[in-house]
């Protein structure tokens, strides 16, 4: 294989995953429980800015890190009892709050940290060999993060119990509480993991990415896609998803261009909720 | 009362022009000049104002449409210069966006059959890919730069006379509106914002109808468009991209969405002020956000709706949340037209299921399940719980896929059909717990079941097919006399009794040759419950139709009929008459579970 | 019509005038009842009288719109209807009685770590412990019903509430359910089983309760089977 062939295949393998840990927390949010946040972005983008945060105040990035899930998680808890739970009967009015509030985060970060785009060094420099090309090596210790933490997730989700007892709370609420699950109290703690993993997702990907107070956006509309082409509600649907959204959107833009890439991938979600609306893989 | 609701909309609508034309001339060119520009954006909010106000969906993309109109006129007026053949294709810019609109819209509603976030996200994502568009290809649109030097439209000057044309648009924008709301098509939306499952089982394609309401929104956009290029001579990707249809939520919201006068309010009143305090007060933003959430939560109908409030008040009237029309003074019965027979064959229907199996994940909802119903009258649905009472309407009435085997009516196979389709089969549905329109009226509750099968697509927009009347209808407000006297109460704030016997009523008003009836008398009083079942009785008898009726109070079955069907574990058991069954040992063991 | 004697009030059930519904429908009117240590209810009645919104009211899934339920001297009701296990009251409901995604010994030991309380049910069951790695989805029926009762015996509770247990499960195996509940009685356990199936009834039951149209019909501590044959029939 020639060593162009080798980049677009690591670009893709990189692509994919991204998607995936960047869509894991609608997966859980929209997926499991049922919300439609349309905030989710903004909490990505404050991960990112945490560590904006962190690299001014010329501490650590591992400690931009920690700020980032600290700020999306106290956040998310916040956003769960007061504007999820009161609402939770009205889809709509869900929707149109979460709005409201991403509203607010983004002209809250342009209000103190204006409308350019933040640079953030990546924390490991230069480019590594693999496959006989050099490639960026903070990507491919990104890229190994995720398929841990991915693998470490998945095996939790389906071996311990606390695991178990989500599933199960998700799946049938009325039974998890004839158990003695407190279900309300799961669904606050998986909304908040929701958002925080997608605050964490914000913070790795910043040195990455354009830092600016609207990026949530587009990670919005990723995650939904992936969501539904690949269905709600199971990690493998979040993977096949993520696969056919991911390797679309590579293909057609090393071939043509960013914004065909984009459009092919707007076009095979638009074709999936006129015909196939549950997505690949649903659990609902 | 048509006169009357005319007369008030006339005067809002003079009252308007009066202020907007008299606006270059109480302050000057420039202002006027200005105010031109966001009312064109107060146009394409009333765009907004329809699809979510009162249809019940939100679109986050709304400037793609009024960015497509402005780039389309702006190219052909630029290249009109050279080639006058070219103003012929000016309308293109209001008929592009309208047609894009409805195919995303019948596209992304075809698969679900009640609205979610799908449209939402995805006229966000189209908005994002209009802006990427109109950045890259340079060589049409100008690029990040935008598509300049676009020459003013005929004779107007775009910093004087242009400023009528744009007032012209703004009024006939709001009075089509207006007009349109108030129409039976208008109360059909409301409908559809409610309980838009409900209006599909009235026989009505709401999927076309919010592709149609939503492509009607985007000839709005697009016609602001139009005129916004010719007035500022420049459309930059500002104009069709996020920030501007994040804004436009915004105005509407704040403004009030439940109607175009609040849309108007909301972009002329907080565009203006934005674009003075943005540059003053860096926080002014954050607190148009927090604006924003307080409208949402509290304010639904926003500044528009608080200050016809406060003139309500002043006035010393009652404010209800029913928008819209007044209440009407009696006026002259109407007969209405007979049911349209959309390919029916005439005569008792015969409703026939052919081994019909519903299954999901390993457990038979259906199995195999086979009855036949061949003559007019009324039969009873019996069996335990999980029998698969429910899931039979379901499966007829296309909310449950099956599995495998056929439903025939007449003898036309109807398997798998959409609901509005076998409603306009001649399937009439009643629900186990009331489902009505509960922001609606008594009265338009009615209505819209009169409207079914019935009101041809013209006579939707006609303000006398409110007045119809048909026999049935007298019949039933002279048994459930609430009907006419509670005929202006908003249908939800009816007794859990009263909403069941309304929706009897407008099961049966839709005139339906297969009644399905779930439950009717499920919280019933004794006394209610026996005029509910003489109703149907009658009804029944009276249109000649057939009814199947899910019921577990025995005396009621009594009353209701002599053949029953017993359904268990997803077929059917026995039929006969009810004493056979009563004394069918096979039938008491499922009941006395006694040998099980 | 005879109601049996007030148990004491520190050890049992006392169900007053409760009513209860959905929406501003009451399906439930004006019911009470009390249940001692050791003893079991049978709630009897036609489908949609309201059987399984009484055991709904009283394990504090369904909010109780009037009257009072008390157990071992606390006012119920206020409390979300999780914390019942923890105060001693098990729940089996009617509908979707396991957890389908989760295999049958995950539904086992969801709250507790111990297969262990299980063990004298897997002697009776042997098929229960053949599908213990089994996904519950694929059971019939009956199976999981089966695993529903297991599931909620061994959480030893001192008051059960069991909606329809018997459904689908094979004749030989609802005699050794019977078995089971009376042997947990004598321990002190109570019952409150509502049912179709008179016959496993009538072998464990001590006092019953029929409902019809959503209102007490019958209840006393003395019934035979053709009087109850008589509530049910059509």
């Amino acid at each position: 294989m020639d060593s162009a062939t080798v980049t677009l295949l690591l670009n893709l393998v990189y692509h994919v995953l991204v998607l995936s840990l960047v869509a894991l927390g609608l997966g859980v949010v929209f997926g499991m429980l049922g919300v439609m946040n349309m905030a989710q972005g903004e909490f990505l983008t404050l991960g990112a800015y945490a560590m904006v945060v962190a690299q001014r105040m010329q501490i650590a990035a591992g400690w931009g890190i920690l700020l980032a899930i600290l700020v999306t998680a106290t956040l998310g808890y916040l956003v769960e009892r007061w504007l999820v739970r009161p609402l939770q009967t009205r889809p709509l009015d869900t929707l149109l709050a979460t709005w409201g509030l991403s509203l607010l985060v983004r002209k809250g970060i342009e209000g103190v940290f204006g409308r350019q785009y933040q640079n953030i060094p990546q924390q490991i420099g230069g480019s590594t060999q693999i496959f006989s090309v050099d490639y960026p090596s903070y990507r491919l210790a990104l890229m190994l993060a995720i398929v841990c933490g991915l693998l470490v997730l998945g095996l939790w989700y389906k071996h311990s119990t606390a695991g178990t007892r989500l599933k199960a709370s998700v799946a049938n609420p009325v039974l998890a509480q004839a158990i003695g699950v407190d279900v309300k109290r799961q669904a606050c703690m998986a909304f908040v993991c929701g958002v925080a993993c997608t605050g964490l997702a914000g913070a790795l990907l910043a040195p990455l990415v354009r830092v600016e107070p609207l990026m949530g956006i587009d990670y919005l509309l990723g995650s939904f896609f992936v969501l539904v082409v690949g269905g709600l509600g199971s990690l493998s649907g979040l993977f096949a998803g993520a696969g056919i959204i991911g390797s679309t959107q590579v293909l057609v833009s090393t071939m043509l261009d960013q914004t065909y890439g984009y459009l092919a991938v707007l076009t095979l979600s638009i074709g999936f909720l006129w015909l196939r609306p549950h997505g690949l893989l649903s659990n609902r | 009362m048509a006169y009357f609701q005319t007369a008030k909309q006339v005067a809002s609508l003079l009252t308007l022009a009066a202020c907007l034309v008299a606006v270059p001339f109480v302050t000057n060119d420039y202002r006027a000049y200005q105010l031109g520009t966001y009312l064109l954006y107060g146009v394409v909010a009333q765009g907004v104002a329809l699809v979510w106000g009162r249809l019940g969906f939100l679109p986050l993309g709304q400037a793609l449409f009024f960015g497509l109109g402005a780039y389309f006129a702006g190219l052909l007026l630029i290249h009109a210069q050279d080639n006058a053949l070219l103003y012929l294709l000016l309308p293109l810019s209001i008929l592009v966006p309208a047609l894009l609109a409805y195919l995303v819209a019948r596209l992304v509603f075809a698969g679900q059959y009640i609205s979610g976030p799908n449209f939402s996200l995805i006229t966000l994502a189209l908005t994002m890919l209009g802006a990427q568009l109109a950045n890259q290809f340079t060589g049409l649109t100008g690029g990040f730069n935008g598509l300049a030097n676009i020459p003013q439209l005929g004779d107007l000057d775009r910093y004087s006379s242009m400023y009528f044309l744009i007032v012209a648009l703004v009024l006939l924008s709001t009075a089509l509106l207006s007009w349109l709301y108030q129409t039976p098509l208008g109360t059909l939306w409301l409908a559809i914002s409610q309980n838009e499952n409900r209006l599909q089982f009235f026989g009505f394609a709401t999927d076309r109808l919010k592709a149609g309401a939503f492509a009607l929104s985007a000839a709005l956009a697009g016609s602001a468009g139009f005129l916004y290029a010719a007035q500022q001579g420049l459309v930059t990707p500002q104009a069709i991209g996020f920030q501007l249809s994040a804004e436009l939520v915004i105005w509407t919201a704040v403004g009030g969405r439940f109607g175009p006068y609040g849309a108007l309010l909301g972009a002329v009143g907080i565009g203006l002020l934005s674009s003075d305090l943005r540059e003053i007060w860096v926080h002014w933003e954050v607190l148009v956000a927090l604006l924003f959430i307080a409208v949402v939560l509290y304010f639904p109908g926003g500044i528009a709706h608080l200050l016809l409030n406060a003139y309500q008040f002043i006035n010393r009237r009652s404010s209800t949340h029913v928008p819209a029309y007044a209440v009407a003074p009696k006026t002259p019965d109407l007969r209405a037209p007979p049911i349209q027979s959309y390919g029916r064959d005439s005569g008792p229907v015969h409703l026939r299921f052919d081994n019909v199996s519903v299954q999901r994940n390993e457990v038979s909802i259906l199995n195999s399940l086979s009855l036949a119903v061949e003559h007019a009258g009324v039969y009873c649905l019996i069996g335990p719980n999980g029998a698969g009472k429910t899931s039979s309407f379901n499966v007829l009435t296309g909310r449950l896929a099956r599995t495998s085997g056929d439903i025939f009516l007449g003898s036309q196979r109807v398997t798998g059909h959409r609901a509005d389709f076998m409603a306009r089969a001649g399937v009439g549905r009643k629900f186990q717990i009331p489902s009505v329109f509960g922001g609606l009226s008594v009265t338009d509750n009615l209505r819209i079941a009169l409207w079914s099968n019935r009101a041809q697509a013209r006579q939707l927009l006609e303000s006398t097919t409110r007045q119809w009347r048909t026999d049935i209808l007298d019949f039933l407000e002279n048994t459930f006399t609430f009907l006419a006297d509670q005929a202006d109460k908003p249908a939800g704030e009816l007794s859990q009794g009263q909403r069941q016997m309304l929706e009897l009523s407008m099961t049966l008003l839709a005139e339906p040759r297969l009644l399905l009836l779930d439950e009717p008398c499920a919280g019933l009083s004794t006394v209610e419950t026996q005029q509910q079942i003489e109703v149907i009785v009658q009804a029944v008898s009276r249109l000649g139709s057939t009814a199947l009726v899910i019921e577990h109070d025995m005396a009621a079955v009594q009353r209701l009929s002599n053949e029953v069907f017993v359904l268990h574990q997803g077929q059917l058991l026995a039929n006969g008459t009810l004493k056979q069954m009563q004394d069918s040992p096979l039938v008491q063991a499922v009941y006395a579970g006694g040998q099980k | 019509m005879s109601l049996p004697a007030q148990p004491n009030l520190k050890t049992g059930l006392v169900v007053q005038h409760i009513s209860g519904g959905y929406g501003d429908t009451l399906v439930l009117r004006g019911v009470s009842l009390s249940l001692g240590q050791g003893q079991v209810l049978g709630i009897v009645g036609r489908n949609g009288v309201g059987k399984t919104s009484l055991l709904r009211l009283i394990t504090g899934h369904l909010p109780v719109a009037g009257g009072t339920v008390s157990w071992q001297g606390r006012r119920m009701g206020k409390a979300p209807a999780h914390v019942n296990r923890d105060l001693g009251i098990s729940y089996a409901p009617q509908e979707a009685v396991v957890f389908d995604a989760l295999t049958v010994s995950e539904n086992l030991n969801l709250r507790q770590r111990n297969l262990y309380a299980c063990q004298a049910f897997f002697d009776s069951f042997p098929l229960v412990r053949q599908r213990l790695n089994q996904k519950s989805g694929v059971l019939s029926g009956g199976e999981k019903k089966l695993v529903s009762f297991v599931r909620v015996m061994a959480e030893g509770a001192d008051l059960t509430v069991m909606d329809e247990p018997t459904e689908g499960v094979q004749q030989e195996n609802i005699a050794l359910m019977a078995a089971h509940v009376r042997q947990r009685c004598q321990q002190g356990a109570s019952f409150i089983i509502a049912e179709q199936n008179l016959t496993f009834l009538l072998s464990v039951m001590h006092q019953v309760l029929v409902l019809g149209n959503g209102e007490t019909v019958f209840q006393s501590d003395a019934f035979d089977r053709e009087g109850l044959e008589q509530f049910l029939r059509i």
